[in-house]
């Protein structure tokens, strides 16, 4: 399989910030490549870099066979890029934002109406194609974004961010849409299974959509591999899941009791309160089972649930980005109460 | 070969069009931006003819100049920084077009509307106060160059690496109000000490003033082959630091 982006060795510095730092690696053609990181890891620079916005201070970038600082013009014509602000023209109608980036890419005339139609369409933008993009909601002018990203049919798409902000309706619609830009490409792109860079911090996003991820953490790539390759890689953040209830004492007193008594159990490496349960964190779920029942017996704790879970993307990616698993979700978890939870379950 | 280069030009001149016509529509047609057109070069005229003893082909010849000067980078300055910051720019610079492509299309924006206001302010001239054309096809030539190179020089202050349009203002104006006092406009050409002459004329204003005055008037200081040569040329050097400066931005992230 041909690569449809070849990264080599590419730096950005502003001044003195070292933004990427020596990168390297390949999106082989048809694939949704995710690019995963935290805050100022460097993802959009990558990402402008990669789409020409923005000059590496080194290295080298080769897509679809046309090195990048050479040999610009044709990489632009087969190339959509989607930013991470819906960057529409407000004061346009959709229909008018869509006839304005054919022309733009040169769509062949006799094809702008029909292509704008179609795409329209799909999005369920075209009964609402006279009216002016002010008044859309903020799915709305990302559907309309991604369709003017695609209008020229490109073989290469850059997705920023795709649905931070949106409801999770509209979220899901775009996810969708992503996948099936993959699948059919002839039907939706016209190429064959639109190449799909996906930059985005939302990790279980990642998860479900991308065939491989890169996770960037202060400028370097520091894993790059499938999903499901990236979870069993990190076997020591799998975990057992327990909810204990207390046999007639007081709850709060029970809870500084299992808070310390979990957390000293032989094998757990960090012990996590999430609402009415405890994650405990292990390298061998099968092994501690048996203590946690052990312990519930000898205490008169009912289990009212109990299971173990594989590593999510997201324990994957604290490990990596060095944040420790743990600390990070207990504070999400304050957050955003027992619905915080986003890693996934196994 | 040559089938290819041509159909690569004739893409770019299409798409210097294409960003030409959605500026327009995007920043000018609309009520206000209409309104003010019609009627700033009223008040231009009677701002600078008032008690003044002042011919209608000489005041109209001043005021073609002005109009051209002060409408063909009127807004140009700012687009390009608001753009920035909407992040509609980028989707310009992604696209598969020559960075100079682009910004001919955002200096044919205000030479249009250059152009269409000097139109208003001819008819003003001709209509209200009965002046005469001396040299019809030197005013075409001379409002069209005088429109290109203006839009042009206002193009540089959009090109100054910033997402904040307040940024251009200060600099824009200073420009241009500077450029209006050492230009022939106030004080003619042949009454202007040798030093400030020196300095009329490194200002494309000077040149447009003077083919203003040979194709109302008839008369000028210098030759209007060389006025038209001169704004042609400015015109075209003035787009080398908007060139430079988007590359610099380039780098810069903006």
């Amino acid at each position: 399989m041909n690569n449809a982006i070849e990264v080599d060795n590419l730096t950005k510095y502003y001044g003195d910030l070292l933004a990427v730092d020596h990168i390297s690696f390949e999106v082989k053609q048809g694939e949704i490549f995710g690019f995963l990181g935290p805050n100022g890891a460097g993802k959009t620079t990558t990402q402008r870099m990669l789409t020409t916005l923005l000059e590496p201070t080194e290295g080298r970038i080769v897509i679809n066979g046309h090195d990048l600082a050479r040999d610009a013009y044709p990489v632009k014509r087969q190339t959509g890029l989607v930013p991470e602000e819906s960057n529409v023209y407000a004061e346009l109608t959709a229909w008018d934002n869509l006839m304005f980036t054919a022309r733009l890419y040169r769509v062949p005339r006799a094809e702008r109406a029909e292509r704008a139609r179609e795409l329209l369409e799909t999005f369920g933008l075209w009964e609402k194609r006279d009216v002016k993009v002010e008044n859309f909601s903020k799915g709305m002018r990302r559907r309309l974004s991604i369709a003017m990203a695609i209008i020229h049919k490109p073989s290469l798409l850059f997705l920023d961010e795709p649905t931070p902000g949106l409801d999770a309706q509209s979220a899901r619609a775009i996810r969708d849409l992503i996948c099936q830009l993959n699948a059919e490409g002839p039907a939706l792109s016209g190429a064959e299974g639109t190449t799909i860079f996906l930059t985005t911090h939302q990790i279980e996003e990642a998860n479900q959509l991308c065939d491989r991820v890169a996770i960037i953490n202060h400028g370097r790539i520091a894993a790059i591999d499938t999903p499901e390759r990236l979870k069993r890689a990190f076997r020591r953040v799998q975990s057992v899941e327990v909810a204990l209830e207390p046999d007639g004492r007081e709850t709060s007193r029970v809870s500084e009791t299992l808070e310390v008594s979990l957390a000293v159990l032989p094998g757990v490496t960090t012990s996590v309160k999430m609402g009415d349960k405890w994650r405990l964190y292990t390298e061998d779920p099968s092994a501690l089972l048996p203590q946690v029942m052990d312990y519930a017996r000898s205490q008169k704790l009912r289990v009212v649930s109990l299971s173990t879970l594989g590593p999510s993307l997201e324990d994957v990616f604290l490990e990596i980005t060095g944040q420790q698993v743990g600390t990070v979700r207990h504070e999400t978890n304050k957050r955003q109460g027992a619905g915080g939870r986003r890693g996934g379950r196994r | 070969m040559k089938d290819g280069w041509m159909q690569r030009l004739r893409d770019e001149l299409a798409q210097a069009w294409a960003v030409m016509a959605k500026d327009i529509k995007v920043y000018y047609l609309f009520p206000g931006m209409i309104m003010t057109g019609l009627l700033s070069p009223f008040f231009m005229f009677f701002s600078f003819s008032v008690r003044r003893e002042m011919g209608a082909t000489q005041g109209v010849a001043r005021l073609l100049a002005m109009t051209i000067f002060f409408t063909a980078a009127a807004a140009g300055p700012f687009i390009i920084p608001l753009e920035r910051r909407l992040g509609t720019y980028d989707r310009l610079l992604a696209a598969p077009m020559s960075l100079l492509t682009l910004l001919l299309g955002k200096t044919a924006v205000g030479a249009v509307l250059s152009i269409a206001i000097s139109a208003v302010s001819l008819a003003i001239g001709v209509v209200v106060f009965g002046a005469s054309i001396a040299q019809p096809w030197l005013l075409a030539a001379g409002v069209f160059l005088g429109s290109f190179s203006f839009s042009a020089l206002g193009l540089i202050f959009g090109s100054i690496p910033t997402r904040n349009p307040g940024d251009v203002a200060m600099p824009s104006l200073l420009l241009r109000w500077g450029l209006l006092f050492v230009s022939g406009v106030f004080i003619p050409l042949a009454e202007m000490a040798p030093v400030a002459r020196a300095l009329a004329y490194l200002s494309p204003l000077t040149y447009a003033q003077d083919l203003m005055n040979h194709a109302v008037q008839g008369m000028g200081l210098l030759n209007p082959w060389l006025d038209l040569a001169l704004l042609l040329l400015m015109g075209i050097l003035f787009l080398v630091p908007s060139v430079k400066m988007h590359q610099r931005s380039r780098k810069l992230g903006y």
